[in-house]
């Protein structure tokens, strides 16, 4: 063979001998092993593919359970902080309860008192209305008794003045009577006079004492509080009365500025006072519309007059009688009183208010001074105006009788004092001084017993004394503070008084 | 012809029947020995994976270091299992019982395996120097891609030819040209070497790995081999044949295993297709005194030393580039 031949010889072997070995070794083999290794292969492949999903669910169980228990951990603080909330609630759901038990009680207790007081308002209600019921009739029973009572005062008035014209008129019979009885007296006197015995009227007697000029206060007292209106002395004594504000009239011993007695009684502030020659009855015209008689000895109220319609201002005795009283008032009246009757035997209406009064020595005529300025003479008897002066040109406050009756003295708000002479009205001095003022309209003035000063008192509480023979000032007497309102020189000449709003009262020897 | 001569090299395969040591059983019973079909081409660690299965139950708690033995002999991992059992078994064991052990690593003796890495990595390694023989530089292995390095991994692990065929071009490797080959169908795809068109004296080295194994006692049969016992006995020859091509004149295998072993081949022994090995009866003497060859198997098969070594070459050779021959000498007694 060639050696190709023979190297094809060799390969050809060898081909052979791989199909030999295959057939032997993995040609016969091969099956029985898979056929052995299948189940488990693929048990084993199974397990891998189990073993794979397990582990991505294990994962993917890790992961959720991470973030679960994440959420748990909030939900637990969440938890644990809605349960602090939820006691926290449930406590003051507790005191809310309390407390709403509480006001509920409170509640019911409240609607009780409620309801009471519903009741008792209603009660009220009805109460109310039948008083206001009540009340209207009432006031219309008021109603139709103050109209009675108007009509019944004007009847009544209307009667007064029927009755004082019938008393008038027999006063003016009566009087008649009595004239008649004196002129047959003062044809016995004058048939005496004409025996030649001299005689005066005892009440026309005056010790003709030398007066003082006033210059040193000898008491200063305080008489009464709220001012003193009106003082007087007593005839030819140096008793003191002084009536003051406070509704008293009270005695007092000028030389020991002691008080002696005091009389109470009257209603009203004491405007005026007027004294009984025989000094044994003091009147006192009060702002209560009355005039109140007083027995000094008693002290005790012996009359009370009434009649007039407003307070009584001014009032004066008779100087001879002691039973004739004349007061004027604000009502535009004087009124003549009979002290031993009781009652106004006469009244005199004028258009302008009387200030102050005066009657005349023998008791017929009175002097009046007016608010318009005016002096007018009236008759007593019949009330008739006799003439009529202008004095001043504002209101007179004062009029005085000089003790020989011939002399009167008026002042006035002009603070002028005119001295006229009584039988012919005719002016015989004026008297004035700077600050001189009259405090108001009641400031008394008055003339000394030996008719020759005159004393008055100003605004600015000094007192200011002339002389009426010169006509100049004199003195002027400081020593109250407040505005004088009354004047009064004592009989005996001494001491001069003067008293102020206070209610001071100051005795100059 | 030489396609079907490389498809029964790729698809063959050894039954092999695993015991797992006495020592590593930790069951009662014992488990059964596992049968599993080792490729020819590949290596033992790669089985494992489809061992350990069977044992995995019967295995004592630990970590496992697995090693193969044959009656005792530890088997070394990075030989191809076929070249083993070629070397190992004189008289072809089928099935060949081999047993496994988890514990007990004999560093000694064996390298460390650390599985499948380690088997793929002295796969490249043997590339690297099987290019280097034949074309003077690895360049190509080299450059050549991961992925395909991994994809001819695969495919030499799954035994896919057809994978392989695709991915070996790329390497350039320069191949013997025969044209003994060349009568059947070209359709392995072998690219003519670089060897110099010009001239056809071009001297080409191949590859090889020659395993002697060295017998002191003489054999008639290959029954009566006595076992291997220490790798002592084993000399390894990692030596490229210089492939002269001469004009008239073919290269056959005795021309290579001459050149190998040149103190064997004195006395030339004929071998036939068959399976028996040589007469021993021809031999005179300078038998004994220089040691005879008995055996020359390459993937499992014997041949005619007139093959011509071109043919060996391109259809016996492993998928590393690398011609493994085993060989069974009788010792010089001396």
């Amino acid at each position: 063979m060639s050696q190709e031949e023979k190297a094809m010889e060799a390969i050809k072997d060898a081909l052979r001998a791989l199909r030999k070995r295959h057939l032997l070794e993995e040609g016969a083999h091969a099956p029985a092993i898979s056929a052995l290794s299948r189940p488990i292969i693929s048990q084993g492949s199974e397990w891998k593919e189990k073993t794979e999903k397990l582990e991505t669910e294990l994962q993917q169980c890790y992961k959720a359970q991470s973030r679960l228990s994440e959420q748990l951990v909030i939900e637990v603080a969440e938890s644990r902080t809605s349960k602090a909330i939820l006691q926290e609630k449930e406590l003051l759901i507790n005191d809310l309860q309390k407390e709403l038990t509480q006001r509920r009680e409170e509640c019911t207790q409240i609607q009780e008192e409620l309801e009471e007081k519903t009741k008792t308002v209603d009660v009220l209600i009805a109460e109310n209305q039948e008083i206001r019921s009540q009340l209207e009739e009432m006031t219309s029973r008021v109603q139709k008794a103050e109209s009675e009572n108007k009509m019944l005062i004007d009847r009544w008035m209307l009667q007064k003045m029927q009755d004082a014209e019938r008393l008038n008129e027999a006063n003016d019979l009566y009087e008649e009577m009595l004239a008649k009885l004196k002129a047959n007296g003062l044809e016995t006197l004058a048939r005496q006079q004409v025996d030649g015995i001299v005689r005066r009227n005892e009440d026309g007697t005056d010790h003709f004492v030398e007066s003082t000029i006033p210059s040193t206060c000898g008491h200063r007292i305080h008489a009464h509080e709220g001012g003193c209106g009106s003082i007087i002395f007593e005839y030819n004594s140096g008793t003191l009365f002084t009536g003051g504000q406070d509704r008293a009239v009270k005695m007092w011993d000028t030389n020991s500025g002691a008080l002696i007695k005091s009389l109470y009684g009257s209603l009203g502030n004491i405007l005026d006072m007027a004294v009984t020659h025989d000094n044994k009855s003091v009147i006192a015209a009060t702002s209560s519309n009355n005039l109140f008689v007083w027995d000094v000895s008693s002290g005790r109220v012996r009359h009370t007059l009434t009649g007039h319609t407003d307070k009584v201002c001014a009032v004066d005795v008779s100087k001879f009688s002691s039973r004739h009283v004349v007061s004027a008032a604000y009502d535009r009246t004087i009124k003549l009183w009979d002290l031993h009757k009781g009652y106004c035997t006469n009244t005199v209406l004028f258009t302008s208010n009387c200030n102050a009064i005066c009657l005349s020595i023998d008791g017929l005529t009175v002097f009046s001074g007016h608010m318009d300025g005016n002096l007018r003479l009236w008759d007593i008897q019949s009330g008739k105006l006799l003439s009529e002066v202008a004095g001043h040109s504002s209101a007179v406050t004062s009029v005085s009788l000089s003790r020989n009756g011939n002399r009167i003295l008026t002042s006035g708000r002009d603070n002028v004092h005119n001295v006229f002479d009584t039988r012919t009205l005719e002016i015989c001095g004026t008297l004035r001084a700077s600050g001189n003022r009259l405090a108001s309209n009641w400031s008394r003035s008055c003339i000394s017993p030996d008719d020759d000063y005159v004393a008055a008192g100003s605004a600015d509480g000094t007192v200011h004394v002339w002389s009426l023979s010169k006509g100049n000032i004199v003195s002027i007497l400081k020593e109250q503070t407040s505005p004088i309102l009354c004047c009064s020189w004592s009989g005996i000449g001494k001491p001069l008084a003067s008293a102020d709003k206070n209610g001071y009262v100051c005795t100059w020897t | 012809m030489a396609k079907e001569a490389v498809k029964y090299v790729w698809e063959g395969a050894i039954p092999l029947q695993i015991h797992l040591h006495k020592s590593d059983v930790a069951s009662h019973p014992s488990p059964p020995p596992a049968l599993v079909l080792a490729p020819r081409i590949g290596y033992l660690p790669l089985l494992i994976p489809l061992i350990k299965p069977y044992f995995k139950d019967s295995l004592p708690p630990g970590e496992d270091s697995i090693w193969f033995d044959y009656k005792g002999f530890p088997l070394k991992w990075y030989i191809p299992t076929g070249v083993l059992f070629d070397l190992l078994c004189a008289e072809p064991e089928r099935p060949w019982n081999l047993t496994i052990h988890f514990r007990g690593y004999p560093s000694n003796i064996l390298i460390p395996c650390e599985g499948e890495d380690s088997v793929k990595w002295n796969f490249v390694n043997s590339l690297k120097e099987a290019q280097y023989i034949i074309n003077g530089n690895c360049k190509n292995v080299m450059n050549m891609s991961q992925s395909d390095q991994e994809d001819l991994w695969t495919s030499v692990m799954n035994g896919n030819l057809d994978a392989y065929t695709r991915l070996s071009p790329k390497l350039k490797m320069g191949t013997v040209e025969d044209e003994f080959s060349s009568l059947s169908s070209p359709q392995s795809g072998q690219v003519v070497a670089e060897t110099d068109v010009a001239g056809q004296v071009k001297t080409a080295r191949i590859p090889v790995r020659l395993y002697v194994r060295s017998i002191n006692k003489d054999f008639k049969n290959l029954e009566d081999v006595p076992e291997i016992d220490t790798w002592d006995d084993i000399s390894y020859l990692n030596r490229p044949v210089e492939f002269l091509r001469e004009e008239g004149k073919c290269f056959t295998l005795r021309d290579a295993i001459e050149s190998l072993l040149p103190e064997f081949m004195g006395d030339r022994a004929q071998t036939s297709g068959e399976e028996r090995s040589m007469d021993d009866t021809e031999e005179e003497d300078g038998s004994r005194e220089t040691g005879e060859i008995k055996l020359v198997r390459i993937q499992g098969i014997e041949m005619k030393l007139e093959i011509p070594f071109s043919w060996v070459v391109n259809n016996l050779m492993n998928p590393e580039f690398y011609l493994h021959i085993s060989v069974l000498v009788k010792a010089p007694q001396r």
